[in-house]
């Protein structure tokens, strides 16, 4: 094959051959490289931005700097809301396997700090393609350190080294408390895994409270970690959110949440309740509530009873019995008192009151007739007062303290539908009020053709007693506190000041007045009718009589029309407003229970409940108490401490408070014992005694049935058997004021000198009374 | 330099003068500007290869180096060292031993190709059978197979002649030799390989006279493989697409040519500096080696990549005056097809990088990290530079 004899006459290269290799070296040496030089001009010069600005973008990473939420108070600077740094805690299963670490290590390792289940963690390292998997969220600092205590030991490798866990990740992230638990939740709201509010002043208040997040800006390799060599960084710092100072009151709320639990209890409310307490003169909003409320720190949490629901119901799939859930969950998140309508029934007689004095349809003089019904044009039946029975001859004020929808039908007509129409629209009944929590409803009423038909009154009729229209709780208590303050309808409002992170005021509210509504005069009138809607003899809202207070108010009652004809069942709302004092009203107070088990009435439901609240509230907020005559007896007394002093100073301490010193047991210098207990609060004028050396009696005595007494007699029975009483509900001296119920149960031993409560309550006022 | 040896021409009447080296000695010198564009563009590349890969060495994903930051570099500058030795060893040889070894060495290409595809001795990387461990190193058995081609198709051209566009006696060695390599790597499979395999034994037909007609058919047929290889081979497919619109999928197929286009879009005009590359913090796969050349862009800026393109493009050019001023037919057709072998690795490589041409895995030689590699780039450079000490119109 080595052929040698062409070896010994080497053939050079023919010419078709150089012109070929020519061609190949024009070709491969010059045209080639002048078209990649034309690409590379192309990539490097002409789309260089373009480029470059994609290759950054990918190789600078920032890190997020959480700015701190800022805290919610209520007005006394008791903090309702705040936020404290947490961490979050994932893992980078991809890194794991990158670095070659341990994950069943790692993952029983967390699994032991955190006490996250092992297998969900292992699981989750299985993903070697992931670069983050969250392990647990919003941990706090104790245990955020012990993970990275865990992560910075890390491993020995085999040769001895010590390498930290590369896999495991911890991030900063900041957790909202809220330290009263479920207090004013509906107002407040609650914050989402985002730490952005979802609902309440956190949602309507979240650009303020959120704050502006900083970033750290750096180069980094694929790998997100920095890059060697270089130094480029950059700050951005966090901005940390404003604070909010509410017009909210812990205390007013505290007291509002409590009576309406109790409402719920006491009068088997299926649908919970609302309130609000308002006041008068600003439109701040002091306390709003809504019963069953929840935990904002633990919001998705639903009641043991809801749970039930939702475990026990017949569903089909599991995705049903989700949206169960959810349902229940949007139920306990709704602020009843903002976010629906009701019929406000004849609360709004206060409403039709005004528009009557202020349109001068009527004056304080106007008398009307109630025969029980009234033909009503337009209407084929007869419209029915509440007592069918007739309420005869009545003045204005007896038309109001009886509830007679009869006489205010007539007012009403006084008015006229176009008059009555715009004094409803004047007193913002057809606009949201505008506070400033999310969600607020709108008002539903007549067109202005159905209302405004001469041939037809009917709408008009039903309107002066407040049906067939629906407003919300927060439309209805800003309109009756215009007729309240002298006529002015305010802007309700939660938020009074913005503070920044130093605490400093970046901005306060000052109340806004929408409009006049009525004269101060007229205002002036509806108080004082009002007012004997509550003190007036055998008058409607007699429970919510007050002692020393001159409360002015007016019952409601009404059903929900809607849901009869969804339903086919009746559900009434029982409801009351009051606003103190009347001579100078400075608080309002509105409650409404919702689907009483039996015999919904807003006299026997709603008064007391204002009442107590307006009993704690009023002296709470400094309103000082004016006692009119035959009321000293009903108010209860704080016994003054007397150990330690001689039996005259004694005896006289306890005369001053009130009380009337019934024995000094023993001869001893100075007081050793006396019941009852310093600071016991009880009725005014029981009897004490005060025990100087003798010992206080200890034997146990049988507790008696107290019930169905007034207040003097069931103070005198108890003083029989050594023992005390102390007063709740209609704090008021008259026959038909008895009590209804006892805090001990009769028949139990009690030591002597203990103090029972005993409940008072306007037994002339049937419970099933509609008004 | 070659009448010099005329008189006294052993390799004329000696067959074993033609293994000597005192005869070579005799001979020319190399070529200096080839040798010279050859350390510049040699040295130039083995810092790219520090620049490029101390990144990845350093963060060691695929726990090779130790974090050990030079790994690469230092391998590649030791074969660097030995690449220059065996570059001026292979330039002693005299061209009549290259002839000699032509079939050999053709012989010993398919037995490794066929070694390759032995468990146990040929490795397998991404579901591909292509390298052979040594031990020390790695090597893959086509980059031999190369410069078997080249020299045994020079080989074929100078003993067939005029035979060679004979289907029956000429033309059918060199089908059958191609069918053959290709059919190996078919099995590895190594797509690259066999386009570059392919169309060196063409432009060795082409050299060797084989009329313009057979081009066009042999054109034609061409497309209609990458036709098959795109109906058979689903990664081709998957590959054409990517090329198409790298964008479309810059997390998957399109992520290599991504990271490519920004990297070199991001080097502008005048670069980021040398070591100053970003991209080659993990974000570019392969940046020491198929994509060096975009780290070369991104660091240098377009002066830079087209003062190296210039430098590659000069060396091509010399090795085709070379081969076309060379002594004997053997030694053009050798010089020529090494030549066109750089050229197309040099090409097709900088068109894969800028997004030209789909991606395929082709190094750029003397850049490029792989010690065998290497070596064998030098070792074929050393042949040119030993025709050239035939060569008698120098300079």
């Amino acid at each position: 094959m080595f052929n040698r004899r062409r070896d010994k006459e080497p053939v050079t290269p023919n010419r078709m051959m150089l012109r070929r290799t020519l061609f190949l070296m024009i070709v491969c040496g010059i045209v080639a490289f002048f078209a990649l030089g034309a690409r590379l001009f192309q990539l490097q010069i002409v789309d260089h931005d373009m480029y470059e600005t994609a290759a950054v973008e990918q190789q600078l990473r920032q890190t997020n700097v959480p700015a701190q939420r800022g805290t919610i108070y209520d007005r006394n600077m008791n903090i309702l809301a705040m936020s404290a740094s947490v961490s979050n805690i994932y893992i980078s299963p991809a890194e794991i396997a990158m670095y070659d670490e341990d994950p069943v290590a790692i993952a029983s390792g967390l699994a032991n700090i955190l006490g996250v289940d092992y297998a969900t963690i292992f699981e989750k390292t299985t993903h070697t393609d992931s670069w983050y998997s969250t392990v647990a969220r919003k941990v706090e600092d104790d245990l955020a350190d012990r993970v990275r205590e865990f992560k910075e030991n890390g491993y020995y490798d085999k040769d001895g080294k010590q390498h930290s866990y590369n896999g495991i990740k911890i991030e900063e992230a900041s957790k909202r408390y809220y330290p009263y638990g479920t207090l004013a939740s509906h107002v407040l709201g609650f914050v989402g895994a985002d730490d952005h509010g979802l609902a309440g002043l956190e949602y309507s208040y979240d650009e303020q409270l959120s704050g502006i997040d900083g970033r750290i800006v750096r180069a980094t390799n694929a790998y997100g970690t920095d890059m060697m060599f270089t130094d480029f960084e950059d700050y951005y710092d966090a901005v940390d959110g404003q604070s909010i100072v509410t017009t909210i009151d812990e205390t007013v709320q505290f007291y509002l949440e409590k009576h309406l639990d109790e409402a719920v209890v006491d009068y088997e409310l299926q649908d919970g309740a609302c309130g609000i307490v308002m006041d008068v003169n600003t439109g701040a909003i002091l306390g709003m509530a809504s019963v069953g409320d929840f935990d904002p720190n633990d919001y998705l949490a639903i009641s043991p009873e809801a749970q039930q629901r939702v475990d026990t119901a017949m569903v089909a799939t599991d995705e049903e019995r989700s949206a169960l859930l959810a349902e229940e969950r949007n139920l306990q998140w709704r602020n009843k008192a903002l976010t629906e309508t009701y019929e406000p029934g004849s609360v709004f007689k206060i409403i039709t009151l005004a528009a009557g004095l202020e349109s001068g349809a009527i004056d304080t003089n106007s008398t009307f007739y109630c025969g029980g019904s009234l033909q009503v044009l337009g209407r084929t039946d007869p419209l029915n007062c509440w007592n069918t029975a007739g309420h005869g001859n009545e003045t204005l004020t007896e038309a109001a303290m009886y509830s007679c929808n009869v006489a205010f039908t007539l007012i009403g007509q006084k008015v006229g539908a176009e008059r009555f129409y715009q004094y409803a629209r004047a007193f913002g009944l057809f606009d949201r009020t505008g506070v400033d929590l999310p969600g607020e409803a709108s008002s539903l009423w007549w067109s202005e053709d159905v209302f405004f038909n001469k041939a037809n009154l009917s709408q008009l009729a039903a309107a002066s007693f407040g049906q067939t229209f629906t407003v919300t709780p927060m439309q209805l208590i800003t309109a009756v506190s215009a007729v309240a303050n002298g006529g002015y309808l305010m802007e309700p409002y939660v938020v009074q000041k913005i503070l920044d992170a130093d605490g400093t005021v970046v901005s306060q509210r000052e109340p806004i007045v929408v409009r006049q509504v009525i004269s101060e005069k007229t205002s002036e009138t509806c108080c004082l009718i009002l007012e004997q809607v509550v003190s007036g003899k055998n008058s409607t809202g007699k429970n919510a009589y007050v002692a020393g207070y001159r409360v002015a108010g007016k019952t409601g009652t009404s059903e929900d029309v809607t849901y009869e004809i969804e339903h086919g069942e009746k559900k009434y709302i029982a409801s009351f407003l009051g606003f103190a004092p009347a001579n100078d009203p400075q608080v309002a107070a509105l409650v409404l229970c919702e689907n009483p088990d039996h015999g919904a009435s807003g006299g026997a439901m709603g008064a007391p409940t204002v009442g107590k609240i307006l009993t704690d509230v009023l002296p709470y907020l400094g309103v000082q108490p004016q006692y009119g005559e035959g009321e000293e007896g009903i108010v209860d007394q704080r016994v003054p401490r007397v150990l330690g002093k001689t039996p005259e100073e004694a005896r006289e301490l306890m005369e001053s408070a009130g009380f009337v010193v019934k024995s000094v047991k023993g001869s001893g210098a100075a007081v050793t014992a006396q019941l009852p207990a310093a600071n016991a609060k009880v009725a005014s004028g029981s009897e004490v005694i005060i025990y100087c050396g003798e010992e206080p009696p200890t034997e146990p005595v049988e507790m008696r049935d107290l019930i169905g007494l007034s207040y003097e007699i069931a103070k005198i029975r108890a003083g029989w058997d050594g023992l005390y009483v102390r007063g709740e509900g209609v704090m008021m001296n008259s026959n038909s004021i008895l009590t209804v119920s006892q805090s001990i149960e009769p028949g139990t031993m009690v030591a002597p000198g203990t103090v029972v409560t005993v409940t008072l309550s306007d037994s002339s006022w049937g419970a099933t009374a509609r008004t | 330099m070659a009448s010099k040896n005329e008189g006294t021409l052993t390799y004329e009447n000696s067959r074993l003068a033609d293994y000597t080296y005192d005869n070579s000695i005799d001979r020319g010198a190399i070529d200096i500007p080839f040798a010279l564009l050859t350390l510049v563009l040699l040295t130039v590349g083995v810092v790219m290869v520090l620049s490029a890969s101390f990144a990845r060495a350093y963060y060691d994903p695929t726990n090779e180096t130790g974090g050990n930051a030079t790994y690469y570099f230092v391998r590649q500058a030791l074969f660097a060292m030995c690449g220059v030795g065996v570059m001026f060893v292979c330039s002693r040889f005299p061209m009549g031993f290259y002839r000699h070894i032509s079939r050999i060495v053709m012989l010993v290409s398919i037995a490794l190709l066929v070694l390759v595809l032995v468990p146990g001795i040929g490795e397998k990387v991404n579901g591909s059978r292509r390298w052979i461990n040594l031990g020390f190193t790695t090597f893959q058995p086509s980059e031999v197979a190369k410069i078997g081609i080249i020299m045994y198709f020079s080989f074929l051209i100078c003993t067939l002649k005029e035979k060679v566009t004979d289907l029956r006696e000429g033309l059918l060695r060199f089908i059958v030799t191609l069918g053959i390599v290709c059919a190996l790597l078919v099995l590895e499979p190594h797509m690259s390989g066999i386009i570059i395999i392919l169309a060196i034994g063409l432009v060795m037909l082409f050299l060797g006279g084989l009329p313009m007609r057979w081009f066009v058919i042999g054109g034609l047929s061409g497309a209609s493989l990458l036709g098959i290889g795109y109906a058979l081979f689903p990664y081709v497919r998957e590959r054409f697409f990517a090329w198409l619109n790298p964008f479309a999928d810059m997390s998957g197929d399109g992520y290599q040519i991504v990271q490519s286009l920004y990297s070199i879009g991001s080097g502008g005009l005048l670069g980021l500096g040398l070591g100053n590359s970003r991209q080659k913090y993990l974000y570019l796969p392969e940046e020491h080696n198929d994509f060096i050349f975009s780290v070369v862009c991104e660091e240098l800026g377009f002066i830079g990549a087209m003062l190296i393109l210039t430098l590659f493009a000069l060396l091509i050019i010399r090795g085709y005056w070379l081969s076309m001023h060379a002594r004997d037919r053997y030694s053009a057709l050798v010089g020529a097809g090494i030549t066109t072998h750089l050229a197309m690795q040099v090409i097709l490589n900088v068109a894969v990088c800028t997004n030209s041409i789909p991606c395929t895995g082709i190094s750029l030689p003397l850049f490029s990290y792989g010690g065998t590699a290497l070596l064998l780039q030098m070792a074929e450079l050393g042949i040119i530079l030993s025709l050239s000490r035939d060569v008698t119109e120098k300079r």
